[in-house]
């Protein structure tokens, strides 16, 4: 049975297509404003990518904040479904699942056999998500995908002590002035997300072993400063940013 | 039905409604903050008891006089009070219950005025021997403050007649409430919750009235037709002022079946003995009643009454509605989720503010829990 899975997040959408139990493409574009149309083209994409026509696809289950725009789907299921579905597809061993994507960040807690026992959502504001990322590389002048790499250089991480997107960002321009080193600042900034991420963990308990899903998951500095802060091993899947189109895709070969 | 449209007007603008009524019937308007007032007295004294439920946009006028730990209902109350758009009322009640409302009293009164202004000191404790007698003597008293307030007497008969008049909303309250968690389909959640709202707003024999009728189409109504996977769940908290709730836990999947929110189950429990004398039947059902945590009755009766209620309407979770800042119910909690959880009745903590986090992810929450029950 072929299946696929539509994610639509608030700043990317995911597609991947899954065959029994492999994945036989996965796709990712920017959701821009249209979130119906977004879930077209990334669905199409991921067609052509699988070299796949329509008919070949048996099931489709849209998840994300923008799961209902998916007309064309057979059923959707909230991300926290998702992700736990795609990830225990990936590693049935995992116990926890910290997604933190473009403007919220979820905890999700698995039982054996991959159920959610339990999960929390940071939905009361960005501080911490992939948009508070965005906004501190604007204000450094950094390019995103090079904060992993930048932070690791850090020997001594600054001190971001906000806890809100707009003050962390002054306070950020407030250390550039003070001449302080780009990687530390980037290096405080993970700090301060893995601070935050750690503090709602707490509140549902996390379980080993973790996997980290979303977006964020690509950055390895914020990976790392988690790990150490919960003294734990972070499993960042090759499939990370797609494993809630995945995990659709799971739910939606059981439909 | 265009007897929810006559609730919903009466909800979304309650002010209108009471201004109306004043000028139509003469009666004066006594406001209150909280499940804890005595109404029969109230109605007896040929005033129309009405709930405030304050307001959650543009506060600014409060904001002057609290703290920013203040539960955003005592917030939007004040500011209401503030304002000037509650003139209309004669005075306003307030029970001793939890720090906020009690410091929303004091406030109120060197600030907002010069109707008057009533305390009700209420006894911490409900479940002593000396907490009744204690109780009457509060009732006593309050008679005694509204009559001088209103300028009327407060006859045992007419308040033989508030106390029939109550048993029979209350009765048909629940009744309603009953029928609606047999078959959810026959009501939305959203309209429920106006009837409740509306009923400490509204005329209460017009109120009386329309009920009967409504619970008379209900029980009508053909059996249930509700989808085998809809989840019924159950609200405990303080009190709900978010209609799109409902709407929200509706869309997800799921139905609620019953609360025990105090603008809700807590609102209408407990019959009054009509042969007993009048105050002391007042005082009874608070003493009988499920407790509000800003109360004490024994470490975890309130708990235990609500493992309870899960049981008796078969509900699928709990739903834990937390207002901000609102520290009796924080208080109660954590032992009620531990409760809960022995229990194996899963239950989802919902904070918020007066107003509704951003929808989507509200959304996102409900249907999770929902999809894992
Ligand atoms: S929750 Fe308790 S103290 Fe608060 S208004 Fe309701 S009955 Fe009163
Ligand atoms: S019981 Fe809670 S919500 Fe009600 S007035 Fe007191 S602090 Fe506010």
């Amino acid at each position: 049975m072929i299946t696929a899975g539509i994610d639509i997040g608030s700043i990317t959408a995911k597609a991947a297509i899954v065959d029994g139990g492999k994945i036989i493409a996965t796709k990712i574009i920017f959701t821009g404003y249209n979130a119906e149309l977004a879930g077209q083209k990334v669905y199409d994409e991921v067609l052509i990518e699988a070299g796949l026509g329509k008919t070949a696809i048996d099931k489709i289950v849209s998840t994300g904040y923008g799961r209902n725009a998916v007309g064309f789907a057979d059923k959707s299921f909230t991300e926290i479904m998702a992700h736990a579905a795609g990830a225990y597809f990936l590693n049935p061993l995992i116990h926890s699942i910290i997604d933190i994507g473009g403007q919220d960040s979820k905890a999700i807690l698995l039982d054996d056999k991959g159920k959610v026992k339990n999960f929390v959502m940071n939905d009361k504001c960005a501080a911490g998500t992939g948009r508070f990322l965005e906004v501190m590389a604007r204000a450094l002048e950094v390019n995103l995908d090079d904060f992993g790499t930048m932070s690791q250089k850090s020997a001594s991480p600054s001190k971001i002590s906000s806890l809100c997107t707009v003050f962390a960002e002054s306070e950020v321009i407030s250390l550039i002035a003070r001449g302080e080193k780009r990687q530390d600042i980037i290096a405080g900034i993970h700090e301060s997300i893995a601070a935050r991420v750690s503090s709602m963990l707490a509140r549902i308990g996390v379980q080993k072993p973790a996997m980290i899903t979303g977006g964020v998951a690509r950055n390895s500095g914020v990976v790392l400063a988690l790990s150490k802060k919960l003294d734990m091993e972070m499993e960042v899947s090759p499939y990370a940013q797609v494993n809630g189109a995945i995990g659709a895709a799971i739910l939606a070969a059981a439909l | 039905m265009e007897k929810f449209t006559e609730f919903k007007n009466i909800v979304t603008d309650p002010y209108t409604y009471c201004r109306k009524y004043k000028e139509e019937t003469g009666n004066k308007i006594v406001g209150f903050t909280c499940s804890y007032t005595p109404e029969e007295i109230i109605y007896a004294a040929g005033a129309l008891p009405f709930r405030l439920f304050g307001t959650d946009e543009g506060i600014h006028r409060a904001d002057m006089h609290l703290q920013s730990y203040c539960c955003s209902l005592v917030r939007g109350i004040l500011e209401e009070g503030l304002s000037g758009r509650l003139d209309f009322i004669n005075g306003v009640v307030f029970p001793h219950t939890c720090d906020s409302i009690q410091r929303l009293s004091d406030i109120w009164r060197l600030n907002v005025t010069p109707k008057f202004h009533i305390d009700l000191v209420l006894p911490v404790k409900l479940n002593t021997t000396s907490a009744r007698q204690y109780l009457i003597d509060v009732m006593e008293k309050f008679k005694k403050d509204l009559e001088s307030a209103l300028g009327v007497k407060i006859t045992d008969a007419a308040l033989s007649d508030a106390i029939k008049l109550y048993n029979q909303i209350r009765k048909l309250m629940m009744k309603l409430y009953t029928l609606r968690a047999q078959k959810p389909e026959t009501l939305k959640g959203r309209d429920l919750h106006s009837i409740i709202k509306a009923a400490m707003i509204m005329d209460r024999q017009l109120l009386l009235k329309t009920l009967s009728d409504i619970v008379e189409q209900t029980q009508k109504a053909p059996a249930s037709k509700m989808k085998p996977e809809t989840k019924k769940l159950l609200l405990t908290g303080g009190i709900c002022s978010h209609p799109d709730i409902y709407d929200i836990i509706e869309n997800a999947g799921g139905v609620v079946v019953w609360d025990d929110l105090c603008t809700g189950s807590r609102y209408f429990e407990g019959i009054l003995d009509e042969k007993a004398p009048p105050l002391e039947a007042i005082a009874q059902r608070y003493l009988d009643r499920d407790i509000c945590p800003a109360k004490h009755a024994g470490l975890t009766d309130r708990g235990e009454s609500l493992v309870q209620m899960v049981r008796q309407h078969q509900a699928d979770g709990v739903v834990f509605m937390l207002l901000k800042f609102c520290d009796p119910h924080a208080f109660d909690y954590p032992y009620i989720k531990e409760m809960l959880e022995r229990e194996n009745i899963p239950c989802m903590l919902l904070d918020m503010e007066e107003q509704l986090p951003a929808g989507g992810q509200l959304q996102t929450r409900f249907e999770t829990f929902i999809q894992i029950l």
